[in-house]
C-alpha cells in the first residue's frame, strides 16, 4: 500500500547523488591493504601488506602463523608508504583485486573442450580480431573502473607506475588516484579539513579544501604505529625485570605465574631456522596486542613529563598484559610514557635502532599540525581547526583525541576546536578506503576518471595532470 | 450544567446558538467496529468501550497479494558523461530499470562481447549511450582572455611576465578561482631562454622564481580581468552588477588584505587570557545589549499601556471624572436594563430606559470588536478599556455636548431637549462644572463648608445661626435649600470675618489712641504739637483703606447671594439686603448684629419662600 519503496525508475539525482559503476577501491597502506567495492561502507577484503615467500613463491592474503623451512615475510613498500617492488606489488594487488573480488571466469569457449567438432578440432577464431577480443578479455579487470588511494607525498614515479599496472595489466576502463587525506576527509563527510592520519608508518597531517589537498601544508612525521612499537620494545627491554618478547608460535604449552615471576612456559624448538623477519612479524602481534590493550595516551592537563602527573599515573589502576609465554606484569605509568613521544620528543624511549631515530620535536603532532597550517592561508585556517578529522589505526590508542584536543586549545586558544573523529573502530582504520568507496561511487566523479583512452592518448604522466 | 440547560429548563429561547446541540452519543457510537460472530447484546455490554476483542485481521496474506507484480527489470547501461569533454570516449555502465520507450541497449545476454576493447568503439558507432544525469552539474568559472595584442596595449607589467600571467589565469580556471588552492599549487617556473626543458628543474633553481604571496596573485588577476572587462565593454555600458564587479575588482588592495590576515594572524595567536578577556568583554557586551532590549521592551509596553486605542469620536468627554462617573453609570444602566430585557425578551420594555440599552447594545456589537482590534497592539490593556470603548458610543454619552449630567430622578433623556428655564426648575434639572466623584449628601456639603474654618470661627457662626433660628443641620436639604443656606452661611461667615476685623481695628485704634494721649501728654510735657497731627492724619488715611477692603468683601458676598437669590427666586428680598449692605457698612461697631440679623432675615424669609 502505502510501504511500497520508492520508485526506483525515477532517478533520484537530486536526494542522492550516487551512481555505481562498479567501481573497484583499492588502499595500500604499509601494514594492511584494503580492497572493495565502490559504493559499499567497508571494504570486502582487508589483508596485511606484507606478504609470504616461500621457496621462490609468494603468499598473499591472510598471514600463516606456523612457520615453515625458508619461510620469510616481505614487504613491497618501504616505510614511507611508498611501493618499492613494482612485481610484488602488482601481483598482491591483483590477488585482492582479481582473485579475490571477482568471481571466478568461465573458461573460454576455445579451451573449454565443449566445443569440439565431430573431426576433434576446435573451432578457432580466423582473424586477429578475435584474438584481440580474447587477449582483451584476459585482462582482468576491463569491466572495473579503479580508484586507489596513495600517500600525499607519492613521488610522481610511481603514481606513473600505478596507472600503469592499471591499464596495461588489468586493463581497467578508468583509473583515478586519490590522496589518502582527501579521501579521509570525504569518508568524514567533509570536503574542508585538518587530516590527522596516524597510520601504520606515518603520521599524516594535511589540509584540504575543498575537496583538494593543500601541498604545502602536508606534514609527516614517522612517529606512528611501527615506531609506537619499537618504542613498547625499548621500554620493555629497560623494564626492572627484562621482558622478552617470545611469539605465540614458539610457545608450546604455559603455566600461570605471578606477577613479575620469570614466565614457566615449554617452548618449541624448530629443525630448521626460522627467519628474522618471520619472527619479527609474529612478535608484531604480541606488540600490537600491547599496543591495543594497554597503551594509553595521556590525557592532560598538560604533559605527562610535567612534574607530578607521573606520580599521579603511578597511583592510578594499571593494567596487566600476560605475554604468550605466561609472563605477566601490572603496567602503570610506563603505558602512558611510551605513546608520549607522539607529543613530547623529549618523553620518548631512546630508539630501538640508529636507523629509525625517535621523533625530533618538529615531528611531535602537536608541531606538525602548527606546521600544516602555517602552511596555508590564514584565512582558511579556523576553518581547518574547526574540522580536524582524525584517521588512522593509531589514533584509536585510548585518550589520542583527549590529548589531542588539548594541545591544540593550548596552542590556539582563541579558536573554535572541533574534532571529528569516527566512532566506529574500522571507519578510523579504513578511512581513506571508504573515502575512496564514497567518491567513486558518485555521480559527479564519473567526469574524473582517467579514461584508458587519456591513457592511451598521453601516456602515464597523464595521472600528474590529471589527479592533482 | 451550563446556561445552555438552564434555558433549556426554564424554556427560554437560546441566545447565542439557536441550532440545536449535536448529539454527543451519536459520535460515539458511530465508528465502533462491526465484530462479526458476536451477538449485538454483547457487544453493547461494553457501553460505550468497546469490548476488547482483537478481530483477527489477516495482514500478511493481503498485502502478499497486493504486491504482486512483475518483478523490475533492470539493465546495465552503458552512459557517458559529456562533462569530460572527451566526445563519449569513457563508456561506463551503471544498472537502470528497464523503460519500454528507453534505448533498446544491448541485450544482456552476450557479455564477451561487451568488454573487448573494439566492442566499445562498436558500441559507440551503433548508438549513442545516453548522456549521464550528472553532466549538468558541472560548472566552469570563466577566466578574462586576451590575445597576444590586448597584452601588450592595456596588460603590461613589470612584475608579471605574459607567462606568468598565463600560468596564473590557467591555474585559476583549473581551480576555479579557489585562492588558497591556487597559492598552494602555484609553482611557475621560468621558461629557460633556451630550449632546455629536460633539465627545466635545475634552471628554475638557477633564475629563483619569484614567490608570490595570495595576495600578489589576487592582484594581478583582479587587474587582468577587470581591464579586459573595460577592453570588453566600456565602463559606462556595463550593467549595474557588472559594474559593481569592476569597481570591486579595480579597488582591489593587496596591501589592505595584507594587513588583514596579519590582524587575523593575531587574533589566532592569542593567548589564553586575552581570549577570555575578550570573551568576558563579549559576554558583557552581549549582557548590555540585552538589558537594552529589555528595557526597550519595558517602555514600549508601558507606552502600550499609556496609549489608548484610538477612536474615531471624541473622547474629552471620558476624561473629566464626570465623565466617567456618567459612563459608568450609563453601563450599569444599560447592564440592568439587558438583563431586564433578556428575560422579558425583545419587545417587552416599553420603557425609555429599557429601549436605550438596546439601542446601544446593538450599536456597541461590532464596536467592541473594533476596540479588540484596535487593543490586539496592547493586549494588556484591552480588558479594561473594551467594554469602555464599546460602551462609548452609547447615544446617552455620545450626544452629551455638556461636560456632566446630572440626573434627578428621571432617566437620563436619549435626545437632548433644550429645556426651558421653567421646566428645568419643575424637573429640577440643575447644570453643574464639575461634581465630586460619587454621591454625597447634601447636608455633607454643608458640614465639609465648617471644616474649612477654625475652631473659634465655627462656633461663632453657629452662634450667628442659632441667633436666627437656623439649625446648623438643615432639616429637608433640598437644593434650593441648601442653595440658599450657603449664601446665608457665606453671609455669616462674611459678617463674622468682617467682626473680627473690626476687632481688630478697633484694638488698633485704641492702642493708637493710647498711644496718642501719652504723646499728647509728653507733647504737655515738651510743648510741641507738630508731629502728632501728621500721626493722625496717616492714621485716619489708614483706617480709610481698611474702609474700602471691607467694602469690597461685602461686595464679594452680596454678588454671591445674588446669584443664589437669582436661583431661589427671591428677587426683591435679596435686591433690599444688598442695598441694605453699605448701610451696614457704614456703621460700625455697634452696627454689627443688627445688619446680621437683618440680613439673616431676608434670608430667612426667601428660605421659608422656598420651603413653600
Amino acid at each position: 500500500m502505502s510501504q511500497q519503496p520508492l520508485s526506483s525508475s525515477v532517478q533520484p539525482t537530486d536526494i542522492y547523488g550516487g551512481d555505481e559503476v562498479s567501481a573497484l577501491v583499492l588502499d595500500p597502506g604499509y601494514c594492511s591493504t584494503r580492497a572493495g567495492f565502490a559504493g559499499e561502507d567497508h571494504p570486502k577484503l582487508v589483508i596485511p601488506t606484507p606478504y609470504h615467500h616461500i621457496n621462490g613463491r609468494d603468499l598473499f592474503g591472510d598471514p600463516i602463523v606456523t612457520p615453515r623451512a625458508g619461510f620469510e615475510v616481505r614487504h613491497y613498500m618501504n616505510r614511507d608508504s611508498v611501493v618499492e617492488d613494482w612485481d610484488a606489488a602488482t601481483r598482491a594487488w591483483e590477488y585482492l583485486l582479481v582473485q579475490r573480488l571477482q568471481p571466478p571466469r568461465p573458461t573460454p569457449p576455445s579451451k573449454n573442450r565443449l566445443n569440439v567438432g565431430d573431426d576433434g578440432d576446435v573451432e578457432m577464431g580466423e582473424d586477429g580480431a578475435a584474438a584481440d577480443a580474447t587477449d582483451a578479455l584476459e585482462k582482468p579487470l576491463a569491466e572495473n573502473p579503479l580508484l586507489m588511494a596513495e600517500a600525499p607525498w607519492n613521488p610522481p614515479k610511481a603514481r606513473e607506475k600505478a596507472i600503469e599496472v592499471c591499464m596495461e595489466t588489468w586493463g581497467c576502463p578508468a583509473f583515478w588516484l586519490g590522496r589518502t587525506p582527501v579521501l579521509s576527509s570525504f569518508a568524514a563527510g567533509k570536503p574542508t579539513a585538518l587530516v590527522v592520519d596516524v597510520g601504520g608508518a606515518n603520521i599524516s597531517v594535511a589540509a584540504v579544501h575543498d575537496g583538494i589537498l593543500l601541498k604545502r601544508s602536508v606534514q609527516r612525521s614517522p612517529a606512528a604505529g611501527v615506531w609506537l612499537s619499537s618504542q613498547i620494545r625499548s621500554m620493555w627491554k629497560t623494564n626492572e625485570p627484562k621482558v622478552d618478547v617470545v611469539p605465540f608460535f614458539m610457545v608450546e604449552s604455559k603455566k600461570p605465574v605471578e606477577a613479575g615471576a620469570p614466565p614457566d612456559a615449554r617452548l618449541r624448538t624448530f629443525d630448521f631456522p626460522i627467519s628474522d623477519s618471520f619472527r619479527a612479524f609474529e612478535e608484531e602481534r604480541v606488540v600490537k596486542e600491547f599496543k591495543e590493550s594497554v597503551v594509553e595516551v595521556w590525557r592532560g592537563p598538560g604533559r605527562f613529563m610535567a612534574p607530578g602527573n607521573e606520580d599521579y599515573a603511578k597511583s592510578q589502576p594499571g593494567r596487566v598484559f600476560e605475554m604468550p609465554d605466561g609472563a605477566n606484569q601490572m603496567w602503570r605509568e610506563q603505558r602512558y610514557r611510551v605513546a608520549e613521544g607522539m607529543w613530547d620528543e623529549a618523553a620518548a624511549y631512546p630508539a630501538a635502532s640508529a636507523d629509525e631515530p625517535n621523533p625530533s620535536k618538529a615531528q611531535t603532532i602537536p608541531a606538525l599540525i602548527k606546521a600544516a597550517l602555517d602552511g596555508v592561508d590564514v584565512d582558511l585556517r579556523p576553518n581547518l581547526l574547526s574540522n580536524v578529522v582524525v584517521t588512522g589505526s593509531t589514533s584509536l590508542l585510548n585518550g589520542f583525541n583527549d590529548r589531542l584536543n588539548q594541545e591544540l586549545t593550548a596552542m590556539y586558544p582563541g579558536v573554535r576546536i572541533k574534532i571529528h573523529a569516527a566512532g566506529f573502530t574500522s571507519e578510523r582504520r579504513h578511512g581513506a578506503w571508504i573515502g575512496g568507496s564514497i567518491l567513486a561511487s558518485l555521480g559527479t566523479f564519473h567526469q574524473m576518471w582517467i579514461s584508458r583512452h587519456e591513457y592511451d592518448e598521453n601516456g602515464p604522466s597523464i595521472v600528474e595532470k590529471r589527479c592533482k | 450544567m451550563t446556561s445552555n440547560d438552564l434555558r433549556d429548563v426554564l424554556n427560554l429561547p437560546s441566545e447565542h446558538s439557536p441550532a440545536p446541540r449535536p448529539n454527543k452519543k451519536q459520535r460515539t457510537g458511530a465508528p465502533r467496529p462491526n465484530l462479526k460472530g458476536l451477538a449485538r447484546e454483547v457487544q453493547s455490554l461494553g457501553g460505550d468501550n468497546p469490548i476488547a476483542i482483537v478481530p483477527e485481521v489477516p495482514f500478511f496474506k493481503k498485502r502478499r497479494y497486493a504486491s504482486r507484480k512483475p518483478a523490475a527489470r533492470w539493465e546495465l547501461r552503458a552512459f557517458t558523461n559529456s562533462a569530460r569533454g572527451d566526445n563519449g570516449s569513457l563508456v561506463l555502465r551503471h544498472w537502470k530499470r528497464k523503460t519500454d520507450h528507453g534505448p533498446p541497449g544491448e541485450p544482456p545476454q552476450e557479455p564477451e562481447s561487451r568488454p573487448s576493447e573494439d566492442g566499445v568503439d562498436t558500441e559507440m558507432k551503433e548508438e549513442k549511450p545516453e548522456d549521464s544525469a550528472f553532466a549538468k552539474f558541472n560548472v566552469r568559472v570563466s577566466v578574462p582572455q586576451y590575445n597576444e595584442d590586448q597584452y601588450q596595449s592595456n596588460l603590461q607589467s613589470t612584475e608579471w611576465t605574459k607567462e606568468e600571467t598565463d600560468y596564473l589565469l590557467e591555474l585559476a580556471k583549473e581551480y576555479d578561482l579557489r585562492w588558497p588552492i591556487i597559492w598552494d599549487r602555484y609553482e611557475f617556473v621560468p621558461k629557460p631562454p633556451e630550449g632546455e626543458e629536460a633539465n627545466g628543474t635545475s634552471t628554475a633553481v638557477v633564475t629563483a622564481p619569484k614567490p608570490r604571496t595570495l595576495e600578489d596573485l589576487k592582484a594581478r588577476y583582479y587587474e587582468v580581468a577587470a581591464k579586459m572587462m573595460a577592453v570588453q565593454k566600456p565602463a559606462q555600458y556595463m550593467t549595474r552588477p557588472e559594474f559593481e564587479l569592476y569597481e570591486m575588482m579595480q579597488n582591489f588592495n593587496p596591501e589592505q588584505e595584507r594587513k588583514r590576515k596579519e590582524f587575523a594572524l593575531n587574533t589566532m595567536a592569542r593567548s589564553k587570557d586575552e581570549a577570555r578577556e575578550e570573551e568576558s568583554l563579549l559576554l558583557e557586551i552581549k549582557r548590555i545589549l540585552a538589558r537594552t532590549e529589555r528595557f526597550n521592551e519595558e517602555r514600549r509596553e508601558l507606552y502600550n499601556r499609556l496609549d489608548f486605542p484610538a477612536t474615531d469620536s471624541d473622547i474629552n468627554s471620558f476624561k473629566s471624572s464626570a465623565g466617567l462617573q456618567a459612563l459608568l453609570q450609563n453601563l450599569m444602566s444599560t447592564d440592568k436594563s439587558k438583563k431586564r430585557k433578556s428575560i422579558l425578551g425583545p419587545g417587552d420594555g416599553v420603557s425609555p430606559g429599557g429601549a436605550v440599552p438596546g439601542s446601544a447594545v446593538s450599536e456597541s456589537g461590532p464596536n467592541r470588536r473594533e476596540s479588540i482590534a484596535a487593543a490586539a497592539s496592547s493586549r494588556r490593556d484591552s480588558d479594561a478599556r473594551g467594554p469602555a470603548m464599546s460602551a462609548e458610543p452609547t447615544p446617552t454619552t455620545a450626544s452629551s455636548s455638556g461636560p456632566g449630567h446630572k440626573k434627578k430622578g428621571s432617566a437620563a433623556q436619549p435626545e437632548r431637549r433644550k429645556l426651558s428655564a421653567q421646566e428645568e426648575q419643575v424637573y429640577g434639572v440643575s447644570y453643574h462644572d464639575r461634581l465630586g466623584s460619587g454621591p454625597t449628601f447634601r447636608y455633607e456639603k454643608i458640614n465639609k463648608l465648617y471644616s474649612h474654618k477654625s475652631g473659634q470661627q465655627q462656633l461663632r457662626i453657629t452662634n450667628a445661626l442659632a441667633e436666627l433660628d437656623v439649625p446648623p443641620r438643615l432639616v429637608m436639604p433640598t437644593a434650593a435649600v441648601t442653595a440658599q443656606f450657603e449664601v446665608l452661611w457665606g453671609a455669616v461667615t462674611a459678617l463674622v470675618d468682617l467682626r473680627k476685623l473690626s476687632d481688630k481695628l478697633e484694638g488698633e485704634i485704641k492702642l493708637e489712641e493710647a498711644k496718642k494721649i501719652e504723646r499728647e501728654r509728653a507733647k504737655a510735657v515738651l510743648g510741641t504739637g507738630d508731629g502728632g497731627d501728621e500721626e493722625a492724619q496717616g492714621e485716619k488715611g489708614n483706617e480709610k483703606g481698611k474702609e474700602e477692603v471691607t467694602n469690597e468683601d461685602v461686595d464679594v458676598v452680596g454678588e454671591g447671594r445674588q446669584s443664589g437669590e437669582d436661583a431661589g427666586a427671591g428677587g426683591d428680598a435679596a435686591a433690599g439686603s444688598v442695598k441694605d449692605e453699605p448701610g451696614t457698612e457704614k456703621d460700625k461697631g455697634t452696627g454689627h448684629k443688627r445688619s446680621a440679623s437683618e440680613l439673616s432675615a431676608t434670608s430667612d424669609k426667601s428660605a421659608k419662600r422656598q420651603k413653600k
